[in-house]
Protein backbone atom coordinates (compact mmCIF):
# COMPACT_ATOMS: atom_id res chain seq x y z
CA UNK A 1 0.00 0.00 0.00
CA UNK A 2 2.77 2.82 0.95
CA UNK A 3 4.54 1.45 -2.39
CA UNK A 4 1.69 3.25 -4.24
CA UNK A 5 2.56 6.58 -2.82
CA UNK A 6 6.27 6.18 -2.61
CA UNK A 7 6.73 5.12 -6.21
CA UNK A 8 5.66 8.50 -7.52
CA UNK A 9 8.32 10.21 -5.83
CA UNK A 10 11.89 8.75 -7.33
CA UNK A 11 11.05 5.35 -8.74
CA UNK A 12 8.41 6.50 -11.29
CA UNK A 13 8.79 9.94 -10.98
CA UNK A 14 6.61 11.47 -13.75
CA UNK A 15 9.06 14.32 -14.98
CA UNK A 16 12.13 12.39 -14.74
CA UNK A 17 11.19 8.59 -15.29
CA UNK A 18 7.79 9.10 -17.09
CA UNK A 19 8.92 11.84 -19.01
CA UNK A 20 4.88 13.84 -18.79
CA UNK A 21 4.20 17.61 -17.82
CA UNK A 22 6.82 18.90 -19.76
CA UNK A 23 5.39 21.63 -20.94
CA UNK A 24 4.10 23.15 -17.43
CA UNK A 25 6.91 21.79 -15.87
CA UNK A 26 9.46 23.29 -18.32
CA UNK A 27 7.45 26.74 -18.74
CA UNK A 28 6.63 27.46 -14.82
CA UNK A 29 10.37 26.50 -13.79
CA UNK A 30 12.04 29.94 -13.79
CA UNK A 31 11.60 30.72 -10.15
CA UNK A 32 11.10 28.19 -6.64
CA UNK A 33 8.21 30.08 -5.67
CA UNK A 34 6.10 28.96 -9.20
CA UNK A 35 7.27 25.52 -9.20
CA UNK A 36 5.58 25.72 -5.43
CA UNK A 37 2.74 27.18 -6.53
CA UNK A 38 2.39 24.96 -10.23
CA UNK A 39 2.99 21.84 -7.62
CA UNK A 40 0.05 22.38 -5.29
CA UNK A 41 -2.63 22.94 -8.01
CA UNK A 42 -1.41 19.64 -9.41
CA UNK A 43 -1.55 17.81 -6.06
CA UNK A 44 -4.94 19.23 -5.56
CA UNK A 45 -6.22 18.35 -9.06
CA UNK A 46 -4.64 15.05 -9.35
CA UNK A 47 -6.43 14.22 -6.05
CA UNK A 48 -9.47 15.48 -6.98
CA UNK A 49 -9.15 13.85 -10.36
CA UNK A 50 -8.05 10.48 -8.92
CA UNK A 51 -10.75 10.15 -6.42
CA UNK A 52 -13.62 10.56 -8.56
CA UNK A 53 -12.57 8.59 -11.39
CA UNK A 54 -11.69 6.04 -8.68
CA UNK A 55 -15.11 6.44 -7.17
CA UNK A 56 -16.91 6.45 -10.73
CA UNK A 57 -14.79 3.49 -12.66
CA UNK A 58 -18.04 1.40 -12.29
CA UNK A 59 -20.52 4.03 -13.64
CA UNK A 60 -18.32 5.44 -16.97
CA UNK A 61 -18.96 3.08 -19.66
CA UNK A 62 -15.67 2.41 -21.66
CA UNK A 63 -16.66 4.29 -24.83
CA UNK A 64 -16.45 7.73 -23.06
CA UNK A 65 -14.18 7.04 -20.34
CA UNK A 66 -11.85 9.68 -21.85
CA UNK A 67 -14.15 12.58 -22.64
CA UNK A 68 -15.56 12.01 -18.80
CA UNK A 69 -12.13 11.87 -17.48
CA UNK A 70 -11.79 15.40 -19.44
CA UNK A 71 -14.50 16.69 -17.85
CA UNK A 72 -14.19 16.04 -14.26
CA UNK A 73 -9.50 17.40 -14.96
CA UNK A 74 -11.38 20.40 -16.21
CA UNK A 75 -13.81 20.89 -13.73
CA UNK A 76 -10.82 20.73 -11.06
CA UNK A 77 -8.70 22.80 -12.79
CA UNK A 78 -11.52 25.62 -13.12
CA UNK A 79 -12.04 25.67 -9.38
CA UNK A 80 -8.17 26.29 -8.96
CA UNK A 81 -8.19 28.88 -11.17
CA UNK A 82 -10.94 30.39 -9.78
CA UNK A 83 -10.02 29.76 -5.96
CA UNK A 84 -6.36 30.78 -6.68
CA UNK A 85 -7.24 34.05 -8.23
CA UNK A 86 -9.52 34.87 -5.49
CA UNK A 87 -7.40 33.79 -2.33
CA UNK A 88 -3.94 34.18 -3.92
CA UNK A 89 -4.01 36.54 -6.24
CA UNK A 90 -0.05 37.21 -6.46
CA UNK A 91 0.55 33.00 -7.13
CA UNK A 92 -2.64 33.80 -9.89
CA UNK A 93 -0.33 36.53 -11.79
CA UNK A 94 2.56 34.97 -11.78
CA UNK A 95 1.29 31.51 -12.57
CA UNK A 96 -0.45 33.27 -15.49
CA UNK A 97 -1.29 30.83 -18.40
CA UNK A 98 -0.17 27.30 -16.63
CA UNK A 99 -2.66 27.19 -14.60
CA UNK A 100 -5.28 26.42 -17.44
CA UNK A 101 -3.09 23.92 -18.97
CA UNK A 102 -3.07 21.83 -16.10
CA UNK A 103 -5.97 20.29 -18.19
CA UNK A 104 -4.00 18.81 -20.94
CA UNK A 105 -1.06 17.92 -18.24
CA UNK A 106 -0.14 14.60 -19.12
CA UNK A 107 0.01 13.16 -15.90
CA UNK A 108 -3.13 13.79 -14.84
CA UNK A 109 -4.99 12.26 -17.47
CA UNK A 110 -2.43 9.42 -17.31
CA UNK A 111 -2.81 8.98 -13.47
CA UNK A 112 -6.62 8.41 -14.28
CA UNK A 113 -5.80 5.93 -17.04
CA UNK A 114 -3.09 4.09 -15.65
CA UNK A 115 -4.01 4.05 -12.17
CA UNK A 116 -7.12 5.04 -10.82
CA UNK A 117 -9.49 2.85 -13.12
CA UNK A 118 -8.25 0.00 -12.18
CA UNK A 119 -7.66 0.53 -8.33
CA UNK A 120 -9.63 1.63 -5.27
CA UNK A 121 -9.82 5.04 -4.11
CA UNK A 122 -7.37 4.37 -1.17
CA UNK A 123 -4.33 3.01 -3.86
CA UNK A 124 -5.91 6.17 -6.10
CA UNK A 125 -5.40 8.82 -3.23
CA UNK A 126 -1.85 7.34 -2.31
CA UNK A 127 -0.84 7.11 -5.67
CA UNK A 128 -2.22 11.16 -6.30
CA UNK A 129 -0.06 12.16 -3.43
CA UNK A 130 2.88 10.20 -4.18
CA UNK A 131 2.80 11.15 -8.02
CA UNK A 132 2.17 15.07 -7.43
CA UNK A 133 4.89 15.27 -4.83
CA UNK A 134 6.99 13.76 -6.92
CA UNK A 135 6.24 16.48 -9.52
CA UNK A 136 6.36 19.30 -7.21
CA UNK A 137 9.60 18.09 -6.66
CA UNK A 138 10.94 17.25 -9.75
CA UNK A 139 9.88 20.73 -10.44
CA UNK A 140 11.55 22.34 -7.76
CA UNK A 141 14.85 20.80 -8.29
CA UNK A 142 14.71 22.27 -12.02
CA UNK A 143 13.78 25.67 -10.92
CA UNK A 144 16.54 25.70 -8.60
CA UNK A 145 19.34 25.12 -10.84
CA UNK A 146 17.52 27.54 -13.32
CA UNK A 147 17.28 30.37 -10.59
CA UNK A 148 20.84 30.02 -8.83
CA UNK A 149 22.56 30.22 -12.33
CA UNK A 150 20.05 31.85 -14.25
CA UNK A 151 18.97 34.84 -11.94
CA UNK A 152 21.30 34.50 -9.24
CA UNK A 153 18.38 34.44 -6.62
CA UNK A 154 16.12 32.11 -4.54
CA UNK A 155 12.64 33.43 -4.89
CA UNK A 156 10.30 31.85 -1.85
CA UNK A 157 7.28 33.55 -0.59
CA UNK A 158 8.02 36.60 1.49
CA UNK A 159 7.31 36.38 4.92
CA UNK A 160 6.97 39.05 7.73
CA UNK A 161 10.31 40.91 6.98
CA UNK A 162 12.00 38.13 4.65
CA UNK A 163 11.03 39.74 1.34
CA UNK A 164 10.84 35.95 -0.07
CA UNK A 165 14.43 36.95 -1.96
CA UNK A 166 18.04 35.19 -1.38
CA UNK A 167 20.54 36.92 -3.71
CA UNK A 168 23.18 34.14 -4.05
CA UNK A 169 26.64 36.81 -4.14
CA UNK A 170 28.83 36.24 -6.83
CA UNK A 171 26.14 35.14 -9.08
CA UNK A 172 23.56 37.70 -9.11
CA UNK A 173 25.07 40.44 -10.56
CA UNK A 174 26.20 38.44 -13.03
CA UNK A 175 24.07 35.60 -13.91
CA UNK A 176 23.96 33.12 -16.73
CA UNK A 177 20.59 33.90 -18.51
CA UNK A 178 20.44 31.06 -20.68
CA UNK A 179 19.78 29.39 -17.63
CA UNK A 180 16.15 31.28 -17.21
CA UNK A 181 15.14 31.05 -21.28
CA UNK A 182 13.60 27.85 -22.53
CA UNK A 183 17.15 26.46 -24.04
CA UNK A 184 18.20 26.26 -20.74
CA UNK A 185 15.25 24.50 -19.28
CA UNK A 186 15.80 21.89 -21.94
CA UNK A 187 19.42 21.68 -20.85
CA UNK A 188 18.74 21.29 -17.30
CA UNK A 189 15.95 19.08 -17.96
CA UNK A 190 18.64 17.17 -19.97
CA UNK A 191 21.44 17.26 -17.46
CA UNK A 192 19.40 15.84 -14.65
CA UNK A 193 17.47 13.28 -16.40
CA UNK A 194 20.66 11.98 -17.12
CA UNK A 195 21.39 12.14 -13.37
CA UNK A 196 18.23 10.54 -12.67
CA UNK A 197 19.52 7.58 -15.08
CA UNK A 198 22.62 6.85 -13.54
CA UNK A 199 21.73 6.43 -10.28
CA UNK A 200 18.77 4.46 -11.94
CA UNK A 201 21.51 1.94 -13.40
CA UNK A 202 23.58 1.70 -10.14
CA UNK A 203 21.20 0.67 -8.18
CA UNK A 204 19.83 -1.98 -10.80
CA UNK A 205 24.07 -3.10 -10.61
CA UNK A 206 23.41 -3.72 -6.91
CA UNK B 1 -29.84 1.76 -29.92
CA UNK B 2 -30.37 1.78 -26.61
CA UNK B 3 -26.48 1.43 -25.21
CA UNK B 4 -25.92 4.79 -26.95
CA UNK B 5 -28.95 6.77 -24.89
CA UNK B 6 -27.31 4.79 -22.24
CA UNK B 7 -23.75 6.21 -22.49
CA UNK B 8 -24.93 9.40 -23.63
CA UNK B 9 -27.01 9.45 -20.58
CA UNK B 10 -24.34 9.17 -18.42
CA UNK B 11 -22.19 11.73 -20.03
CA UNK B 12 -24.62 14.04 -19.70
CA UNK B 13 -25.26 13.73 -15.95
CA UNK B 14 -21.16 13.85 -15.19
CA UNK B 15 -21.12 17.36 -17.45
CA UNK B 16 -24.39 18.58 -15.42
CA UNK B 17 -23.11 17.61 -12.14
CA UNK B 18 -19.73 19.26 -12.87
CA UNK B 19 -21.21 22.53 -14.68
CA UNK B 20 -23.55 22.82 -10.69
CA UNK B 21 -20.58 22.75 -9.40
CA UNK B 22 -19.04 25.38 -11.30
CA UNK B 23 -21.72 27.69 -10.66
CA UNK B 24 -21.43 27.31 -6.97
CA UNK B 25 -17.49 27.61 -7.10
CA UNK B 26 -17.89 30.62 -8.92
CA UNK B 27 -20.59 32.37 -7.04
CA UNK B 28 -18.64 32.41 -4.16
CA UNK B 29 -15.41 33.45 -5.75
CA UNK B 30 -16.67 35.86 -8.01
CA UNK B 31 -17.34 38.78 -5.83
CA UNK B 32 -13.86 38.49 -4.09
CA UNK B 33 -12.08 38.42 -7.55
CA UNK B 34 -14.06 41.70 -8.91
CA UNK B 35 -13.51 43.48 -5.08
CA UNK B 36 -9.77 42.61 -5.47
CA UNK B 37 -9.74 43.92 -9.16
CA UNK B 38 -11.24 47.48 -8.01
CA UNK B 39 -8.74 47.60 -5.46
CA UNK B 40 -5.69 46.98 -7.79
CA UNK B 41 -7.11 49.49 -10.30
CA UNK B 42 -7.51 51.65 -7.45
CA UNK B 43 -3.80 50.68 -6.06
CA UNK B 44 -2.24 51.47 -9.16
CA UNK B 45 -3.98 54.97 -10.12
CA UNK B 46 -3.04 56.42 -6.78
CA UNK B 47 0.56 55.08 -7.15
CA UNK B 48 0.85 57.04 -10.78
CA UNK B 49 -1.29 60.31 -9.78
CA UNK B 50 1.77 61.33 -8.11
CA UNK B 51 -0.20 62.91 -5.25
CA UNK B 52 -2.26 64.79 -7.77
CA UNK B 53 -5.80 65.03 -7.95
CA UNK B 54 -7.16 62.05 -10.08
CA UNK B 55 -10.34 63.35 -12.76
CA UNK B 56 -13.16 61.48 -13.93
CA UNK B 57 -12.53 58.38 -16.23
CA UNK B 58 -13.09 59.16 -19.60
CA UNK B 59 -13.46 56.58 -21.91
CA UNK B 60 -12.13 56.71 -25.49
CA UNK B 61 -13.46 54.39 -28.31
CA UNK B 62 -11.75 55.65 -31.06
CA UNK B 63 -10.56 52.24 -32.57
CA UNK B 64 -7.14 52.97 -31.36
CA UNK B 65 -4.92 51.79 -28.81
CA UNK B 66 -6.10 54.21 -26.35
CA UNK B 67 -8.91 53.34 -24.10
CA UNK B 68 -9.81 55.53 -21.68
CA UNK B 69 -8.04 58.53 -19.72
CA UNK B 70 -7.89 59.90 -16.24
CA UNK B 71 -6.81 63.75 -15.87
CA UNK B 72 -4.77 64.21 -13.10
CA UNK B 73 -5.44 68.30 -11.81
CA UNK B 74 -3.26 70.52 -9.85
CA UNK B 75 -5.18 73.16 -8.35
CA UNK B 76 -8.01 72.99 -11.24
CA UNK B 77 -5.31 73.47 -13.81
CA UNK B 78 -4.73 69.56 -15.85
CA UNK B 79 -1.08 68.73 -15.60
CA UNK B 80 -0.80 65.59 -16.71
CA UNK B 81 -2.93 62.22 -17.57
CA UNK B 82 -3.03 58.28 -16.56
CA UNK B 83 -4.12 57.15 -19.86
CA UNK B 84 -4.94 53.67 -20.09
CA UNK B 85 -3.47 51.78 -23.15
CA UNK B 86 -3.79 48.47 -24.93
CA UNK B 87 -0.28 47.37 -26.72
CA UNK B 88 0.34 43.95 -28.40
CA UNK B 89 1.91 40.73 -26.10
CA UNK B 90 3.37 37.64 -26.73
CA UNK B 91 0.41 35.99 -25.44
CA UNK B 92 -3.10 38.37 -25.87
CA UNK B 93 -3.43 42.06 -24.85
CA UNK B 94 -1.01 44.33 -22.50
CA UNK B 95 -3.22 46.65 -21.02
CA UNK B 96 -0.81 49.20 -19.17
CA UNK B 97 -1.50 52.46 -17.18
CA UNK B 98 0.83 55.43 -17.89
CA UNK B 99 0.89 58.67 -16.10
CA UNK B 100 2.09 61.18 -18.90
CA UNK B 101 2.39 64.76 -18.95
CA UNK B 102 0.70 66.97 -21.38
CA UNK B 103 3.86 67.63 -23.06
CA UNK B 104 4.10 63.63 -23.78
CA UNK B 105 6.73 62.73 -21.27
CA UNK B 106 6.10 59.65 -19.23
CA UNK B 107 6.40 59.71 -16.04
CA UNK B 108 5.39 56.39 -14.80
CA UNK B 109 3.77 53.44 -16.03
CA UNK B 110 2.42 49.90 -14.74
CA UNK B 111 1.34 46.97 -16.51
CA UNK B 112 -2.34 45.89 -15.03
CA UNK B 113 -3.61 42.89 -16.48
CA UNK B 114 -1.51 40.74 -19.03
CA UNK B 115 -0.58 36.52 -20.30
CA UNK B 116 2.59 37.11 -20.44
CA UNK B 117 5.59 33.96 -19.76
CA UNK B 118 6.18 33.97 -16.17
CA UNK B 119 10.27 34.83 -15.57
CA UNK B 120 10.10 36.44 -19.15
CA UNK B 121 7.27 38.87 -20.01
CA UNK B 122 5.80 38.54 -16.47
CA UNK B 123 8.92 40.40 -15.55
CA UNK B 124 7.64 43.95 -17.27
CA UNK B 125 5.19 43.71 -13.98
CA UNK B 126 7.90 44.95 -11.83
CA UNK B 127 8.17 48.81 -10.90
CA UNK B 128 12.14 48.31 -12.14
CA UNK B 129 10.65 47.38 -15.30
CA UNK B 130 9.80 50.58 -16.35
CA UNK B 131 12.86 52.62 -15.39
CA UNK B 132 13.58 51.62 -19.28
CA UNK B 133 11.03 54.37 -20.27
CA UNK B 134 10.54 56.48 -17.47
CA UNK B 135 11.31 59.88 -18.30
CA UNK B 136 11.35 59.58 -22.06
CA UNK B 137 9.33 61.57 -24.48
CA UNK B 138 8.75 65.38 -25.10
CA UNK B 139 12.18 65.57 -26.80
CA UNK B 140 13.83 61.97 -26.09
CA UNK B 141 12.74 59.14 -27.78
CA UNK B 142 10.06 56.49 -25.82
CA UNK B 143 12.80 53.37 -26.78
CA UNK B 144 10.40 50.23 -28.75
CA UNK B 145 13.66 48.74 -30.43
CA UNK B 146 16.48 47.22 -28.62
CA UNK B 147 19.10 48.86 -30.30
CA UNK B 148 17.37 52.22 -28.45
CA UNK B 149 18.16 50.97 -25.55
CA UNK B 150 21.33 51.19 -22.46
CA UNK B 151 23.34 47.87 -22.98
CA UNK B 152 22.27 46.51 -19.55
CA UNK B 153 18.24 47.18 -20.25
CA UNK B 154 18.99 45.52 -23.72
CA UNK B 155 20.29 42.36 -21.65
CA UNK B 156 17.70 42.43 -18.74
CA UNK B 157 14.88 41.82 -21.68
CA UNK B 158 16.68 38.91 -23.35
CA UNK B 159 13.69 36.49 -24.11
CA UNK B 160 10.66 38.98 -23.82
CA UNK B 161 11.43 41.45 -26.83
CA UNK B 162 7.75 40.72 -28.29
CA UNK B 163 6.39 42.22 -24.91
CA UNK B 164 8.86 45.15 -24.31
CA UNK B 165 8.17 46.23 -28.02
CA UNK B 166 4.80 45.60 -27.11
CA UNK B 167 4.88 48.16 -24.35
CA UNK B 168 7.29 50.46 -26.08
CA UNK B 169 5.14 50.98 -28.72
CA UNK B 170 1.68 51.35 -26.75
CA UNK B 171 3.74 54.22 -24.27
CA UNK B 172 4.32 56.15 -27.55
CA UNK B 173 0.97 56.09 -28.88
CA UNK B 174 -0.11 57.17 -25.30
CA UNK B 175 2.37 59.82 -25.53
CA UNK B 176 1.13 61.42 -28.85
CA UNK B 177 -2.16 60.75 -27.33
CA UNK B 178 -1.49 63.01 -24.29
CA UNK B 179 0.24 65.89 -26.34
CA UNK B 180 -2.75 66.26 -28.81
CA UNK B 181 -5.31 66.29 -25.51
CA UNK B 182 -2.72 69.20 -24.40
CA UNK B 183 -3.80 70.83 -21.33
CA UNK B 184 -7.37 71.52 -22.92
Amino acid sequence: MLKDFTKGIIKENPVFIIVLGLCPALGVSTKVVNSIGMGAGVIFVLLGSNIFVSLLKDFIPEKIRIPSYIVIIASFVTVVEMVMEAFIPALYDSLGVFVPLIVVNCIILGRAEAFANKNTVKSSILDALGMGIGFTLALMLISLVREVFGLGTITLFPIGNFSGVIEIPGISNAPVRVFGLAAGALLVMGFLKALFNWVGELRRVK
Amino acid sequence: MKEIFKTGAKLAVICAVAAISLGIVNAVTDPIIIAARAARLNAALQKLSLGFEIGELVAVDDGSAVTGYYPLTDAGNIIAYIIKVIGAGYADDLNLLSAISIKGKILSAVLMENSETPGLGKEAENASYMEMFTGKGDGSVIPFRKSQLEHDDADSITGASITFIGIGKALNKASEFAINLGGM
